[in-house]
């Protein structure tokens, strides 16, 4: 009875005011959410503070040589980013989207056998965007699926209602590429669907799997994982495959968020 | 309202766990649902109303993070708290053994309520349940051991806001 008529209370609700109560009940626990990370954080500068002078001065020494390669990769990538900019210029080709680099750390991870989620600490604050792509060191991460005031949260590659538009290194023909099974404690696993028949992968010699650029929402050549397995389809026209990710996706703390930047 | 209000608290305080827990087991690639512990000391201590707003509030709490139908979690929670609520008259349920049973039989049936309405938002050729099952395993087992503290915790949280756990008229009737 009492649940009947709550029920019916319910679906007869009006959508704005179960819009108005969402959002209202995700910022009275976004705060909570972002001081457990603010807590994680001080562990870190607290532990941190426990290493040894050695231990910095050999982190530094380190970081000075890194410093010097992305130096390097830097002016690379300037040059390479003018010859973009004066091929499309002479062949009057459309620019292709760029973006902000918008680094961000993981407030919250929420991985279950329903969806494969995180929380992040930058949202409507730095102009995030819903759909703009979010990557890390090792490839891509998801891509930004709401935006609130303060956070966003983020569909993860190994979600299964993630579809991504993929090519093999060095191939350009398209295929797709479907967050999959997440088995308890194994990596992240994906599909790759509509792949060329000519095309072989083994667990011994893996194919790597890029993003394509097809679609606009991610830049192409972002590593999405390597292909493992394949097989032909029931139709015979194309292969499947298994996709295994970057295991580090499961304990992330830092990502960067790719804001695309309107032309004008 | 203030009983509603301290239940509703501790939930909240209970979500803060549990979602900090389940960053913590990422890694491993396991998490847990506490789903039947929202509900139970709501439907076995308080009356039906003070129970309801708090365990529905709750509900609302998980959907507005979750990326599914909003209302769905409030729902399952009200359904699983009349279902307990309807049964506490034949039971002990001052007892923590029958708290402990009804949490681990409300969250079973939570779950799978859950996980049949979003299984079918997959696209085919997706089998979730291996993972499924791992995970409702764990988290029968985390609710197992730490019911009893949290039951406890918020009888407490009641006498502290000044609360005295007043009869239950409900049952003389």
């Amino acid at each position: 009875m009492v649940l009947g008529i709550v029920l019916a209370v319910w679906l007869i609700l009006p959508i704005f005011i179960k819009r108005i109560l969402r959002i209202s009940f995700f910022e009275l626990q976004a705060p909570v959410g972002l001081a457990a990370s603010y807590v994680r954080d001080l562990q870190d500068y607290w532990s941190l503070r426990t290493r040894s002078n050695n231990d910095l001065i050999a982190a530094g020494r380190d970081l000075v040589r890194l410093n010097a390669s992305y130096e390097v990769a830097i002016q690379q990538n300037e040059s390479l980013r003018q010859q973009v900019a004066r091929l499309e210029s002479i062949l009057r080709l459309p620019s292709l989207t760029r973006y902000r680099s918008e680094p961000a750390r993981v407030a919250r991870r929420d991985f279950n056998g329903w969806w494969q989620r995180m929380t992040v600490r930058k949202g409507r604050n730095y102009c995030i965007t819903v759909g703009a792509p979010v990557i890390f060191s090792g490839g891509i991460v998801g891509k930004v699926a709401e935006v609130h005031a303060y956070t966003c949260t983020v569909d993860l590659i190994s979600s299964p209602n993630l579809r991504i538009a993929a090519t093999l290194d060095g191939d350009t023909r398209p295929l797709s590429y479907q967050g999959g099974d997440n088995p308890s404690f194994g990596p992240p696993l994906g599909i790759a669907e509509y792949v060329p028949t000519d095309a072989s992968a083994s667990p011994t010699s893996p194919k790597r799997l890029v993003t394509s650029g097809l679609g606009g929402v991610f830049p192409a050549g972002l590593i999405i994982g390597e292909i493992t397995r394949l097989e032909t389809s029931t139709d015979g026209l194309f292969k499947t495959g298994d996709v295994r990710l970057d295991p580090r996706l499961a304990e992330i703390t830092e990502v960067t968020i790719l804001v695309p930047l309107l032309p004008n | 309202m203030r009983r509603t209000l301290v239940t509703f608290l501790s939930l909240v305080l209970l979500w803060f766990l549990v979602s900090q827990a389940n960053h913590e087991l990422s890694p491993w690639r396991i998490s847990v649902f506490a789903g039947g512990l929202f509900v139970v000391f709501a439907a076995l201590r308080l009356e039906r109303r003070e129970g309801l707003i708090a365990v529905f509030a709750a509900g609302l709490l998980h959907d507005s993070v979750a990326p599914v139908w909003f209302g769905l979690h409030a729902l399952l929670f009200t359904a699983a708290h009349a279902f307990i609520y309807h049964i506490r008259q034949r039971v002990h349920r001052e007892e923590t053994l029958v708290g402990v049973l009804a949490v681990l039989l409300a969250n079973l049936g939570i779950f799978l309520g859950l996980s049949f309405a979003v299984a079918r938002t997959l696209p085919t050729g997706i089998d979730p349940w291996p993972r499924l099952l791992m995970d409702l395993l764990v988290s029968q087992l985390a609710l197992a051991a730490i019911t009893p503290w949290f039951l406890s915790l918020q009888s407490h949280a009641l006498a502290w806001a000044g609360d005295p756990q007043r009869p239950d008229h409900s049952r003389l009737t």
